[in-house]
Formats: C-alpha cells, structure tokens, sequence
C-alpha cells in the first residue's frame, strides 16, 4: 500500500504495509535517529512528534499515520543550513545529560512536546514528561536540568 | 603522608561537551545498525526452551529448504571449539566450558541452531521448521542445589578446561587467609554475622547487543559490532572460527550502552561464521526477550560476613564467605568472585586476621557475566550491612566506626598483594584517599547528627538514615593495557587513535581533553577515533574502570612525546633552545617572547625541512590500581502500611582524583546510583519452576524511570592521585556499590528491620516489618 | 513483527459502515483506536483493522447528563480538558497522570481503553466507581453502565464503543483514587478508587472498587455497606478498611501476592475515603 506522510516538513509517499510500523519505515527510509529498543512501547527510544505530540513510534502502526505530520529528532535542529540546533539540543549536549546517546532522540522529542504544551514546567512536570522514555546511563538528573534550561531559553526567546 | 598536588589545567577540569555530542544530538547514524548494506542476511536464533537437556536429534533440512533461507548453523556444521564468551585479557581467567552450538543446552534460552535468510520474516519462519529432539535432564535450579550432594552435571563434557571441578558445579572457587581467624574472633570482645543475598539482575542497555559483519574488498571480515572489547573480539573470533587474526577487522562505533552485559563475545561468531559461509554482510540484533533471557545477567549471591571488633572499635577479625551463582557458564566466575573480596576487603585494613572464601556455581540458570561493580556490589551488601550491625552493637556512631577502620593515604592491605583477577594481586601502597573527608562532607549534607534515630513520622510513613563507605579500583594492575596514537596534521590538529572504548561513558572526551592539556590546544584540535582495531593501538577495553587511569596514562604519554619532537621542530626554527621553549595557546613560545604556530611547525617537519610525520604511539600497563572512594548517605520513608520505601535525599562524596570532565564525572555517578537503587528496590529476574525467565520484558522488569528518582547531590572532591594522568582515577563502577549497603541501612534505622535480600520490593519490607512487630 | 497477517486498514467514514465491516469479518477484524494493544499483541489472527477516526468521536464536552468522552478522545486530550479540572474534585485528571506517560497517553484513546479492559487498568478502576456509563453502537445507540460491559462482554459483539459519559454529581459528592506500582511507569500493583454522596454529612451512597486485584476492577459492596449511613470517621474508614481486606478477592502473580495485595486494599481504600473525607469537609466549609 502506498501512504502519504510529512516528515520533518517534507512531503513524501511511500510504500507500506499494513502492518508495518512507523518505527520500522522511519529508519527503512533513512531517519536512523529514531531507535529501537523494545518494540513494545515500555522503553520511548523510538520516540517521534505525530501531529506535534510525542508518540512511541513502534505502536503505531504507518497506515495510521497516513496523512499525518511526524517529527523525528533529525527534524529538531534548523532547516537551513545554520546548523543551529534546538534549544533542547543545544541544552543536552551543555548539560552532559547525553551519554551513550541511544535514548536521547526520544527523550528530546518528549521534552519538546512538553515544552510545547507547558512552557514553563515544574521539576515534576519535566519528570512525568520524560516518564516513559528510559535511560540507563544518566539517572536523568542531567536530562532534567537540560530541560529546565532549554525551557528558560525557550520562555526568553519567546518574550522577544 | 599524601601530597596534594594541586595543578592547574587549562582543558582537564573543565566540563568540555562530549567529542560525539553533536551527531548524538542530531540523531546521526553512529549506530551499528544505521548503516544500511545491500545485500544483508538477517540471523535468527533458535533458542532452548529446557533448562537442561540433551539434543539428541537435530534436522535442519525443512528450514534449509524454505525459500530464502541461506544457511542454518547447528552443532553439525560449525566448530566444536571451546572457549569462553568472556571478554578479558589473554589468557583468559575464565572457564573453556562453552561451543559456538553443542549438543546439550544448559539454560532456557541457550543457543540451539541459527537461521540466516534473506528476511527477518524467513528467519522466524525457519527456526519454526528446525526440528529438535531433547533428550531432558534434571534441572539444577538454584545454588542448593547444585552443590547438594545428589545432583545433576551441568558441565560433564570432557572437553571443557579450567572449571575447578565440573563434578561438583563449581566453576571457581577461591580461599585466602591473612592472620588467623578463628583466633581473631577469640580475640574479638565483640562479634556480628551477616548473610545476605543478591538476587538476578539485568544490564538493560537501551540498545540491545547487535553485530553486523561483513566481508570487505579485500575479502576480510568486518565485524561491526556494539561491544565494550573490540580486541578481545577479534582474539576471541579468530579463535573460535580458526581464521587467522589479521583477517578479521573489528569496529566499534557508537553504542547505546552496555554496563559489563557487551563485555562478551555473544554474537559477533555467529555473524561472521554466516558471512564467511555466505559471502554476504549479516546482521544480528537481539530483541529485548532474547537479551533479557540469552545475554548475561549480575552474579546473584549469598554473602556471609562475620566481624570481630575490639572494645576499642577496631576492627580485629573478618571472615567473608561467597556462594556465587554464575549460571550456566563460568564467564567471569572466578574473577567477579575474586572481586567480591578484593575491592571490599581492603577498605578496612586495621583487622589483622581475615579470611575469604567462595565458590563460583553452575546452575541451570541464564548466565551471569560482568556487571558493573563486578562483585564488589554483592560484597559491600554484606559487608556494610555488617558494619551496621557492629556499631549497633559497639553502641558507636556508624561513621565513627567506619572512621576507626578505614584505610588511609599512605597505608596498604595485604588482600591486594593476595587477591588478583584470576591470580595472585599485586601489592600496592594507598596514594591517595580522602574517605575522612567524604565522610564528614556526606554526613554534613545529609543532616545525620540531627535527623539519624529520630524516627520522624508523617502519618504512615517513617524516616529514616543510612550510610556505607566504598572503594573500586582503577584498572587491574600488571594485567590492562592501553595504547594512544597521536599523529599531527599541518593546520596544527591532531589525531588521537585509541583502542580505548567509549560505551558513552565520554571517555573519548576525556583521553581527548587529556591530550589537548598536554599539547596546548582546545579539545576541538583533538580528532579522536576510537575502537578499530585496523587503525587504533590496542587497548583491553573498557571495563574494570580502567579507562581514564590507564589507557589516560597512555594518551598523556603519547602526548608528551608528540610535544617534545614539536618543541624541537620550533626550536630549530626559533634557534633557541629546547629547554627556552613552552607549548601554550596552539603556539611554541619563546622565554624572548618569540614564537611559532604549532601549525608552522607541522608545515617545517612535513614540507620544509628535516621532514618527518610528528607523531608518537606509547602504552601503558600500571603497576597498581589506585582505589576510588565514596561515602555513600540515604534518607528514606518506610510506609509501615504497605512497605514501599522512598528515597527522601541521596548523597555520595566521591574521591576519584582529578576530576577530568565534572559534568561526565558526575553523570557516572548519578547513572550508577540510580541504576543501583533499581537493583536495591525493584529490579528482578523471576524464574518459573523449569527455569524460564518470567518476565522478560521492560514492561515486567522495572527499571527507574524520570520519576522514580530522589533527589540526587554528589560532591566530587578535589584530590590528587600522583600515578595517574593529570592525578586522575576511576568514577565509573564505585557509584553503584552505594545503593543496597546504604538503603538497608537506613531502612534499619526507620523501622528497626534487617533486610537481607535484594530486591527490597515493598512486599518484603511489609512483611519483614510485620514479622519484626509480633 | 506487528500483525504479520494484517491485510487491509479501513478508515470508514460512518459508523454503519465501520459496523459492516466487523460483523463482515467477524474475529479477524478489529476497531482500533490508538492501536496500542493490538500492535503489542502482534495477533496474526487480525486481518482487517478499522480507524474510527474519521468518526468525529474526539471530544470531551460537559452535557446536562455529566461529562461525554468520545471514543477516539486521547487520554491526554482528556488529561488537557479543562471541563475535568473541575469535576469531582479534579480526580479524572489526577488518575489519568498516572497511567502509561505521555508517549501512550497520546495514542491511548477512550474507547479502547475501555475495548481492552486490561485487569490492571486505571481508567476503569476509577470509571466504574464513578458509575460510568458507556454508549455502544450495533445498529441502534444505546446506553449501559460500564460495569455491565464487563460483566457480559457479549454487549461488545458485535457493537462499536462510540462513548462514555462521567455522570454529574450534586455538590456533597466526592471521589478519590489510589494506585500502587512497582515504579511510576509500571502498570498497578493494586489500584482502588471511591465515589461517596453524602446527606447531611451521612454516606447516602457509596460505590468502591479494587483493580488489579488482579483481575479487573469490581465493586466491593460489602465495604460501601459499612459505610452507608454513617459518617467518614476514622472509626468507620478504618472498619471499612478492615472490611476490604477481608473480602476483596486476591490473587498471586509475578508483581504480587494475594496476601499483599490484601494489605494494598486496606491501606487504599483507607486512603482513598480519607482523601474524600478531606474533600467533603473542605467543601462543607
């Protein structure tokens, strides 16, 4: 079957299956950035924006997305060719919250749901915004930090 | 005694961002797996549903003659080899006890055949059509019973080496004495014993093992793999597959972590036997099921301790006792075993007389294998739990018991001369070691004189404190070796080649920061390549904490060396002399002021004159293993309605020497708290009656999540380790000690219940409270 | 592989049409709503599936009955709806924090949480105390009240989950809930959820549940009954308590015991009617 799907701003048609999942036809087509690491939703490594909310892409089925705008952690940093990264990027890297960097797609892409939807969360909020995406290096303090900071960046640029 | 050498640093020191970080931030394919090869087989394995079995019979023709399928691998078509999966130095302290397929499994979840096809799909397909007779044995389910007097062989091949006594499922077995025990206790005006018990625990690195091989222009073999010991998998490889070691090339690139579980040759055999039968590339990647129930797993452990003190709270007597669980094969038995002792047993040097002992058993069970903390978790358990338990009695302050007994800067222990890995240790003297210091700091943080026995309720709830104190080590002496290569380039850059493995620990920053220190450049002239044992210097790997210590000591080597052939270049070009010239700010300056780019410098020695290529190799092996120290402090609420424990506060000060990187330092420590608070409260294997893991899935085996951590302060002290580079030690095991010994502690002093076995799911802490209440 | 016999996704836009479907197929067909379970179950028994959303069935909007949730509402549409702030002291929105994160609660959708009725489930746990009340479409609407979906799942077959409606409540009514789980991100240990309506500070009716138990969420009427007529006193929480530790039926599996799952039904519904006694008390004030 053929889908229709917008990924990263880019408008593109593919062939499926209907059982195929988002997951695998992200990285069959080249997003390589969105991991795999349970298949079954428990650990959020493969985690992408559907329609701008965070989703983990191994339970979604591609038909279901068919028509729909999804965001991987390739789609973060500017399109031009800046190379400016996202704030939230830019506050992983700062922040030593990316170790082995396996988890760090989904965990960014959750991050910038939330601060999407709450600019401006509490400790808590952050944590139970990041609550299904597992890390087994950093015991998350980093990556909370990182958040914090990419959320005050974010609030300042917003006020200009 | 000790020196403080205080340096100053221009790059070390400073929170530099990660080498790799900007490709990780961006999702770049750095990843075994997102490299896309034309061609590519996928590899299924066929696993044992017995937990002790027999293959009397296996017929692979059905799955050989489905469409797609181009090659299936049983006992019947692949080496017969022993050798161990263990990935440690040559040769290897670990047991012969393991073939690529043999013809009898010891755990759910042992190899049985493989399947290569053309799709992932043909493979599940085909494994479905291999037909397997089993022929079941008695399975040996537990440490009791293997070693009951009546009981199954697990290894009763006659071709296996190195196993202690396969009669009696011991795979290793260790006994050292100091003094004289039985007489320190009656010495002793005061006595405790302690047993506790460790249960099975997984790794869980988000990215699961995965290889991919294939065969380069050349026709060699490329083994793509995530692993934490390229060498040793090429070694390993060679071996098991008789092809020559020059004919194998091994890369690691990025890894999504590891924790000891990748510290193994599981797979990387299995891909490249497909891809030598096949001429084409192979691809291997577990799925979460199968690394839960096929990769390997920590020792669990039943640790006896006993502790004989003076009146005065010295220390006088210690007798540890070690029954050690290493599953199905003896991977890393004897020396996670050996460790248990030896990174525990020194901290408390004043006790004359001690004793440890232990045994390594087999069991029907899935394999245990290396794991951070290496035994040293399991054995601070005990240990610190005992302490506890001793200054109870003493009526002392814990600390001040800890303070009475801890060795110091300037001391030794005999149990480092006496415990190596898998031989004798090697004597060494206490350089550096501010455990005083990380006392009376941890306890200033965690509010211990006023909030410890207080027993504060808030309805249900009861608080509570704990500490313990920890050391690790830095590499293993006379036995880690690591090797750095420096080249120079003409813009004033350099190439640092390592074999030294980044698991994303950042140690490439850190041997890059410690290379830009010595050549006077920003971190961001330092090209470094790691991991590839075509084009890097050989290095053990990464484990052991050996990185920064000893393959650090090699790259400041090289460092220096590629400085000094600069300095002469500049000093030929400046005609001044050598010893008038200092490297600062990408420049040779001159005492007169005068001065060179190193990039002049390059172009002189490359084009201009005297021409040669300004580089430099130089290795290291240290000759002592400089213990890191922590204290290690808990508050916790006990719900005495439901059992659940929270963590209330957590604080660890750490002694590594030289902090080389803060933020990375740090997030070693974080990250192994918390993965040892995990093992502490709710990790566990569970098996059903045959042996097969019931909950083989992130879903059932819980691992913390953003939310379940407590807040977490570190301090790292400033100190200096004079044998290491910059006065650096090792962080990256000695966090995950903390947990247990310092949760049951504080749980103790909440509720007044001993907890003796991990994990302390509320369901044991309410029933341990309600058993200690009637 | 996900549903390696999947043949056909069908995206109907009306509901005869997507009902056609699954009598057509029968077993082999399915309704999908965020499609969790049926990815994780990698069923090959499913060949068709059938997205209802092109339905119109995402919303949350407050009738005069109480609160209507359309089927195809995500469990975070639901978290971020206004409307529940403030219904029963905002007890829907603090339960549904508490299940799966936001990467599920995104897919997650109303009606299929309710399709599914995992054991362990928050949602009903909580909705069937709340008295909920679901709408079902075989051909004609009608109306049932969730527990009764459970109590005979032929209800479902065939029919389509089109709705559930929270019913409204006067003031003097108050609802509270409670979950145990290993770690946050970890379905329920044990979870139990109260509703009590109260007449001059006297229970007039009371509607407590266990789930996880570990079967799926049931109404313990024998607790409501000791509380029925009197007020919430620690006396009377605690006989209560008592009650439900006695005769909530328990069972062993890998996350607990029975006997433990004993204890977590006492200390919940302890809490939970503390927690309601609070509410009723502050809003009496």
């Amino acid at each position: 079957m053929r889908i229709c799907l917008t990924v990263n701003g880019k408008k593109q048609e593919l062939d499926s299956t209907p059982g195929d999942t988002l997951l695998h036809l992200l990285r069959r087509i080249g997003y390589k950035g969105v991991k795999k690491g349970c298949e079954s939703g428990d650990c959020g490594a493969c985690a992408v924006l559907l329609d701008g909310r965070v989703v983990n892409s191994c339970l979604v089925l591609a038909a279901k997305a068919d028509g729909h705008c999804v965001t991987t952690v390739e789609g973060l940093a500017g399109q031009e060719k800046t190379g400016e990264l996202h704030p939230v990027q830019e506050a992983f890297l700062e922040q030593g919250a990316v170790q082995c960097g396996y988890c760090s797609p989904g965990m960014m892409i959750a991050a910038v749901d939330l601060l999407a939807h709450n600019p401006n969360p509490t400790d808590q909020e952050i944590k139970e915004g990041i609550s299904g995406n597992l890390c087994r290096c950093t015991g998350y303090v980093k990556q909370i930090e990182a958040i914090r900071i990419a959320a005050k960046k974010m609030r300042k640029s917003a006020d200009v | 005694m000790c020196e403080q050498r205080k340096q100053e640093f221009t790059i070390v020191g400073r929170s530099e961002r990660k080498v790799d970080g900007i490709a990780l931030v961006t999702g770049k394919p750095k990843f075994v797996t997102d490299i896309d090869l034309s061609n590519m087989l996928y590899v299924k394995i066929l696993h044992s549903p017995y937990a002790h079995a027999r293959i009397t019979e296996i017929n692979t023709s059905r799955a050989e003659s489905l469409p797609g399928v181009m090659c299936v691998l049983s006992s019947k078509n692949t080496p017969s080899t022993r050798y161990t999966t263990a990935g440690q130095g040559y040769p290897e302290p670990s047991p012969y006890d393991t073939r690529m397929f043999d013809t009898k499994v010891r755990f759910v979840g042992d190899r049985v055949a493989a399947v290569a096809a053309e799709t992932e799909e043909i493979a599940l397909q085909a494994l479905k059509e291999i037909e397997v007779h089993y022929e079941e044995l008695p399975p040996v389910l537990s440490v009791d019973a293997a070693t009951a007097l009546e009981t199954a062989i697990i290894h009763d091949e006659k071709d296996a080496s190195g196993i202690f006594d396969p009669a009696r499922n011991i795979s290793a077995k260790i006994d050292i004495n100091v003094g004289d025990v039985t007489q320190g206790f009656a010495e002793s005006d005061f006595i405790v014993e302690t047993t506790c018990e460790t249960q099975y625990a997984q790794h869980t690195p988000i990215e699961p093992h995965v290889v991919l091989s294939y065969l380069d222009e050349d026709g060699r073999l490329v083994l793509r793999t995530s692993t934490q010991v390229p060498f040793h998998v090429r070694r390993i490889v060679s071996y098991v597959l008789g092809i020559p070691l020059h004919r194998i090339r091994v890369i690691k690139p990025r890894i999504g972590g590891s924790f000891g579980v990748k510290q193994e040759v599981l797979l990387e055999d299995l891909a490249g036997l497909v891809t030598l039968r096949t001429d084409r590339p192979a691809l291997i990647e577990l799925t979460r099921q199968e690394e839960f129930v096929s990769t390997r797993t920590r020792h669990p452990m039943r640790i006896r301790v006993k502790l004989g003190a003076k009146r005065n709270g010295v220390l006088h007597a210690i007798e540890m006792e070690a029954l050690s669980n290493t599953g199905a094969y003896g991977s890393h038995s004897l020396t996670v075993l050996s460790n248990v002792g030896s990174k525990t047993l020194p901290l408390y040097n004043k006790a004359k007389n001690v004793r440890f002992s232990g045994k390594a058993v087999y069991t029907n069970l899935p394999v245990a294998g290396a794991y951070r903390g290496y035994g040293a978790t399991q054995g601070y358990y005990s240990l610190e739990v005992a302490m506890d338990e001793l200054a109870g009695q003493l009526g002392l302050d814990p600390i001040e018991l800890r303070r009475r007994n801890h060795i110091r800067c300037g001391e030794s222990s005999p149990i480092f001369e006496e415990i190596g890995e898998g031989r004798e240790g090697v004597a060494q003297t206490i350089n550096s070691c501010e455990l005083e210091r990380c006392l009376e700091i941890g306890a200033k943080r965690i509010g211990w004189a006023k909030k410890r026995g207080s027993r504060t309720r808030n309805g249900s709830w009861v608080h509570g404190l704990g500490m313990s104190i920890h050391m690790q080590g830095s590499g293993i002496a006379q036995v880690d070796m690591g090797a750095a290569t420096i080249k120079m380039n003409e813009d004033g850059s350099f190439n640092l080649l390592v074999g030294a493995t980044d698991l994303g620990t950042g140690s490439d920053t850190i041997l890059g920061q410690i290379a830009a220190e010595v050549l006077g450049v920003p971190l961001s002239k330092v090209i470094v390549y790691s991991s590839d044992t075509d084009f890097t210097p050989f290095d053990v790997g990464a484990y052991a904490s050996s990185t920064t210590y000893v393959s650090g000591t090699a790259v400041k080597r090289a460092a220096e060396e590629v400085r000094g052939q600069i300095v002469e270049v500049a000093a030929a070009m400046l005609e001044s002399d050598i010893t008038s010239l200092a490297i600062k700010d990408e420049q040779v300056i001159s005492i007169d002021g005068r001065s060179v780019t190193l990039a002049e410098a390059c172009q002189r020695a490359m084009y201009q004159a005297d021409q040669f290529q300004i580089g430099a190799m130089a290795s290291c092996v240290q000759d002592q293993s400089p213990p890191p120290f922590m204290s290690s402090f808990a508050e916790v609420a006990v719900d005495t309605e439901t059992g659940f424990v929270k963590i209330v506060d957590y604080v660890a000060v750490v002694d590594c020497g030289t902090v080389i990187n803060p933020k990375m330092a740090q997030g070693q420590i974080e990250g192994a708290l918390v993965n040892g608070i995990g093992y502490a409260l709710s990790e566990v294997m569970l098996f059903s009656p045959t042996g097969r893991v019931q909950n083989a899935t992130l879903f059932d085996y819980k691992i913390l999540g953003a939310l379940d951590i407590p807040p977490i302060d570190i301090t790292l002290l400033d100190s200096y380790e004079p044998t290491g580079p910059m006065g650096a030690k090792s962080i990256a095991e000695i966090g995950i000690n903390g947990p247990i010994p310092t949760i049951a502690n504080a749980i103790y002093d909440a509720v007044g219940v001993r907890l003796t076995k991990t994990p302390f799911t509320p369901e044991r802490v309410l029933s341990a409270i309600r058993s200690h209440s009637t | 592989m996900a549903l390696s016999n999947l043949r056909e996704y069908v995206r109907p836009d009306g509901l005869d049409m997507a009902l056609s479907l699954v009598k057509e197929k029968g077993r082999s067909a399915r309704v999908i709503g965020g499609g969790i379970d049926l990815v994780r179950s990698s069923s090959p028994d499913i060949e068709t599936l059938v997205d209802l959303s092109q339905l119109s069935l995402s919303y949350v909007r407050q009738t005069d009955k109480g609160i209507a949730i359309g089927a195809t509402t995500t469990l975070t549409e639901i978290v971020e709806a206004p409307v529940l702030n403030n219904y029963l002291q905002g007890v829907v929105v603090e339960m549904l924090r508490q299940v799966g994160a936001p990467s599920l609660r995104n897919l997650a959708s109303m009606g299929g949480t309710l399709a599914s009725a995992h054991p362990w489930s928050d949602v009903i746990t909580l909705f069937v105390a709340l008295g909920a009340q679901v709408t079902l479409y075989n051909g004609v609407t009608r109306m049932v009240p969730l527990s009764d979906l459970y109590a005979s799942r032929a209800l479902l077959s065939p029919a389509i989950i089109t709705e559930a409606l929270l019913p409204a409540y006067a003031h003097g009514t108050a609802a509270a809930f409670m979950k145990f789980s290993r770690t946050k991100f970890d379905i329920a240990i044990l979870n139990c959820a109260c509703l009590i309506s109260t007449q001059n500070g006297d229970c007039e009716s009371v509607r407590l549940t266990a789930g996880g138990t570990p079967q799926l969420a049931a109404l313990l009427p024998e607790v409501a009954e000791v509380l029925l007529g009197r007020k919430l006193s620690q006396t009377s929480i605690g006989q209560a308590a008592e009650m439900a530790r006695e005769t909530t039926l328990v069972r062993n599996d890998l996350r607990a015991s029975g006997n433990y799952r004993r204890e977590l039904v006492y200390a919940g519904v302890k809490r939970c009617l503390t927690c309601v006694s609070t509410h009723l008390s502050g809003a009496s004030q």
